[in-house]
């Protein structure tokens, strides 16, 4: 079904650019490594706290609050060279199981944010400094931690040619 | 002397060819790499970012650092042992990357660094360190944990 528009794209003269381009891939590669790190590592710091993991002395919205910035910065930085690694090779993706399995990973992940902090995070003034916070709190961190993970891994395994149809 | 007769003997070996023969062992060992990368990317940020002046106020600095080192050793101890297999893996194609070889200067210093110069830094008391030498503490991490990652990657897509 979305076959035709893939090979649209895949044919416009900016993703051919892109995609015959010397360096282009190696340095959107590179640059979207880089941004995981920053989004995910930070990500990670804050859901080992929800879990009650890790980093137990500090408050919850003291890591939500500083490290927020941080994170955005590196989702930005992700998803820009996430666009363009897609955008220069459509259809090397389209087939591939991997790859949307990733994709919904990252949407099960984004509804588990903002299910968080639209409706869980309201009452952080009760578990703030709590060592071991609520059961509710401590699931959506350890969600988050699983499918973080299964983004990270299927984002890699994506480079093999396992899992491709055509 | 070269090392190349010792790359190659490697690549010869048992190990080196079982490892090669499993299709999937080296994909499973580069995702358990990469997932250990970002969680070591998290400890070292977390505090770097403190060093650097931002990043969790509330908690002596000292604080931030304890909290972060078992998610720093552990995940470094997961890369170390998921790195080491695959060099057992491509010897050669690691022998003949340049990326590789800066990969391989740059990472026994910062390993070092970190758990030296900057764990000292870390764990001073409060005031004690001029906020200028922080600041460089910080910003030497940040860059040095910037490049081994870059050169990493780089081995699997320049070589």
């Amino acid at each position: 079904m979305f076959r035709p528009l893939f090979e649209f794209v895949d044919a416009l003269p900016s993703s051919i650019a892109l995609r015959e381009s010397v360096y282009g891939y190696t340095a959107l590669l590179t640059t979207h490594v880089l941004s995981m790190c920053l989004f995910a590592g930070l990500v990670i710091m804050m859901d080992v706290r929800l879990a009650g993991f890790g980093n137990k002395k500090t408050p919850i919205s003291e890591i939500q609050k500083r490290l927020f910035p941080w994170q955005t910065l590196g989702m930005v930085g992700s998803t820009i060279t996430g666009v363009l690694l897609f955008y220069g090779q459509p259809m090397r993706y389209y087939g591939k199981v991997f790859y949307w399995s990733k994709i919904a990973m990252m949407i099960l992940a984004l509804l588990n944010l903002l299910y968080f902090h639209l409706r869980t995070y309201r009452s952080v003034s009760q578990w703030d400094t709590d060592i071991t916070p609520p059961m509710n709190v401590r699931l959506a961190g350890i969600i988050s931690l699983v499918l973080w993970a299964a983004v990270v891994a299927t984002g890699r395994l994506t480079a093999y040619d396992w899992l491709t149809y055509r | 002397m070269s090392l190349l007769p010792v790359v190659e003997a490697i690549e010869a070996s048992r190990i080196s060819t079982v490892m090669r023969q499993d299709p999937y062992f080296s994909a499973v060992v580069n995702v358990i790499h990469l997932l250990g990368l970002v969680i070591f990317a998290g400890s070292i940020l977390i505090v770097d970012l403190r060093l650097l002046g931002g990043g969790i106020k509330k908690q002596p600095l000292a604080q931030v650092a304890r909290d972060a080192q078992p998610w720093l050793i552990g995940s470094l101890i997961l890369m170390l042992s998921t790195g080491i297999p695959q060099i057992l893996l491509t010897p050669t194609k690691q022998y003949y990357s340049q990326w590789f070889w800066l990969k391989m200067e740059i990472l026994p210093i910062a390993i070092i660094y970190t758990f030296t110069v900057r764990r000292m830094v870390a764990q001073a008391a409060e005031g004690r360190v001029r906020p200028v030498w922080r600041m460089l503490v910080g910003l030497v991490s940040i860059a040095m944990w910037t490049v081994v990652p870059i050169c990493g990657r780089l081995i699997g897509l320049l070589s």
